[in-house]
């Protein structure tokens, strides 16, 4: 399974106003891999995982998931073949508990009641639990999402994707002001996923989790995908991080 | 005097499944409508027709009317869901404005100003209802079974996503929630039960006229929803009760001349608005962590 191509954006561009805040990038995105975006404040990252989302719609090139085209399919659909994401600020829903965020994102059909009966409901269920259980968010069940700590919160949008069953997470900065012992944690979360089948894929600056967590990486600068490969050639690599350290000539 | 008080019981029981009604889209899906007496209205004018001409009984009556006030609250929701909240207040600002021209001016449906009158009495399943008694155990009843239902619907699937899509729209969609399709349905659900209020107005009073569908009254029933607190069941209940029962105990205090009642009602409601926002945001019954431990939704 791991190195079949599960996600492929070909040329993809957008432009805000006269700003092209995605110039023509097109890269991979092999499964059971983690792969990490790194650039730059502005480099296009947040707008690349928003144009493989459905979040909005790229000004040309192509977007296919498991070899079908996704352009222009409203996010939700987008969400139910398979890709879940997180967000920078984390949007959860936060006066509804710990427990409803999670079975929420278990539930996708749109109707009085969910479709599949006993078996799917057990199903529901049990990625509940399994959800709480890997972010340990057990105990904090019936705390609504507003009275969690900023780790737990982190925690919960992870714990929701998870629930949500999604094949492919793009994770927006989601180690981003965690303490030590959370940041070991979630690393040890993510591997676990990734082990268990599920294809990441990160904007991330913290270079220490970068390099920790990454089987890949791909370099945008400027809206430009500058590189990509293993992380120890990209990270090396004394022109990217002169871009990076904000040290161009 | 105990004629009085079941009439205001029934009239408190009719603006509480409106407030019900009205917080199934406001509190639980952040659905702000302005025209929420217009399916009220819907409700009480199909009601009464099909009680007139056809000698429907009150449950056909009412079915009749949760059809149609269902079908027409999709052309608000179709187009007007589909966009931010802000737009959806004010396309059903103007659904208020328009619904209450055609109440006034289609006169051959609905008496224009005047009304219809001559309402025949509440029948249900060959029983005559309209004894006041029997009509104020039939509101309870419809009442009862409204908040049941929505009771189920909040705590089902339906109800956590459009719990989710209040707290963001973004997030859910992202989920895999069809956010237009889930706040449609929502709309259509509130519409629909709102008019078994009207339905129950209609029969109650033998009489109705546009007068009671208005713009004031939308606004009316959005002051019941939030005095008792939004996303609570049981809130916009307090709030009906309140709403209503101010004015009546406003009577019995000495020293205010009736001419002025009106106005000092009007006073009160809004330091009491003013007061409850700045103390109490989430209103009388209002989520948070005392809901929960009584249990709340």
């Amino acid at each position: 399974m791991s190195g079949e191509i599960l996600f492929q954006a070909d040329n993809i561009s957008k432009t805000f106003g006269g700003l092209k805040a995605v110039d023509n990038v097109s890269f991979a995105l092999r499964a059971g891999i983690v792969t990490t975006l790194v650039g730059p404040n502005g480099a296009g990252k947040t707008t690349l995982f928003n144009a493989m989302t459905g979040h909005l719609v790229p000004d040309q090139g192509a977007v296919t998931f498991l070899g079908k085209s996704i352009l222009g399919l409203p996010r939700w659909k987008v969400a139910r073949l398979g890709i879940g994401r997180t967000f920078q600020d984390l949007k959860l829903f936060s006066h509804m508990t710990v427990l409803e965020n999670v079975t929420t994102a278990t539930e996708s059909g749109s109707w009085l009641w969910q479709t599949g009966g006993r078996a799917s409901k057990a199903a529901r269920i049990e990625r509940i639990e399994r959800a709480l259980a890997a972010t340990q968010l057990q105990r904090r069940r019936d705390t609504r999402a507003v009275d969690l700590s900023y780790a737990e919160r982190k925690f919960l949008s992870i714990a929701r994707i998870m629930a949500s069953g999604a094949r492919l997470w793009l994770l927006d900065e989601p180690a981003s002001g965690l303490d030590r012992s959370s940041y070991d944690r979630f690393l040890t979360v993510l591997r676990n996923e990734v082990t268990s089948g599920v294809t990441i894929c990160i904007i991330e600056h913290n270079l220490d989790i970068v390099q920790s967590i990454s089987d890949r990486i791909a370099f945008l600068d400027q809206g430009k995908l500058l590189a990509e490969g293993d992380p120890k050639t990209i990270l090396s690599d004394p022109a990217l991080a002169a871009i990076y350290f904000g040290e161009r000539a | 005097m105990t004629t009085y008080i079941i009439n205001l019981a029934i009239l408190i029981g009719i603006n509480a499944i409106l407030a019900v009604t009205l917080n199934f889209i406001l509190g639980y899906a952040g659905i702000f409508s302005l025209a929420h007496a217009i399916f009220f209205g819907i409700g009480a004018y199909t009601a009464a027709i099909a009680a007139m001409k056809f000698g429907a009984d009150f449950a056909v009556a009412t079915a009749a009317g949760m059809v149609i006030s269902g079908v027409i609250s999709l052309a608000l929701a179709l187009p007007a869901l589909r966009v931010r909240g802000e737009y959806f207040v004010a396309a059903s600002l103007g659904l208020q404005m328009l619904a209450v021209t055609v109440f006034s001016e289609w006169k051959s449906v609905t008496g224009g100003i005047g009304g219809l009158i001559g309402i025949p009495p509440a029948r249900l399943f060959g029983f005559d209802v309209s004894e006041p008694v029997l009509f104020l155990g039939l509101t309870i009843a419809c009442l009862a079974v409204i908040l049941i239902i929505i009771r189920a619907l909040v705590r089902s699937s339906f109800g956590r996503s459009l719990k989710a899509i209040r707290d963001d729209e973004t997030a859910a969609s992202a989920l895999g929630k069809n956010v237009a399709l889930l706040k449609t349905l929502a709309v259509m659900v509130s519409s629909s039960f709102a008019a078994v209020a009207g339905s129950l107005f209609t029969f109650y009073l033998s009489f109705i006229n546009v007068e009671s569908f208005v713009l004031e009254v939308s606004v009316q029933i959005i002051a019941m929803v939030i005095i008792g607190g939004t996303a609570t069941l049981l809130g916009p209940v307090i709030g009906a009760v309140i709403v209503l029962l101010l004015p009546a105990l406003l009577t019995y205090l000495p020293y205010l001349p009736p001419t002025e009642i009106g106005s000092i009602q009007q006073m009160i409601y809004g330091l009491a608005m003013v007061l409850l926002m700045i103390f109490r945001p989430s209103g009388l019954w209002g989520y948070g962590s005392d809901s929960q431990k009584r249990g709340e939704p």
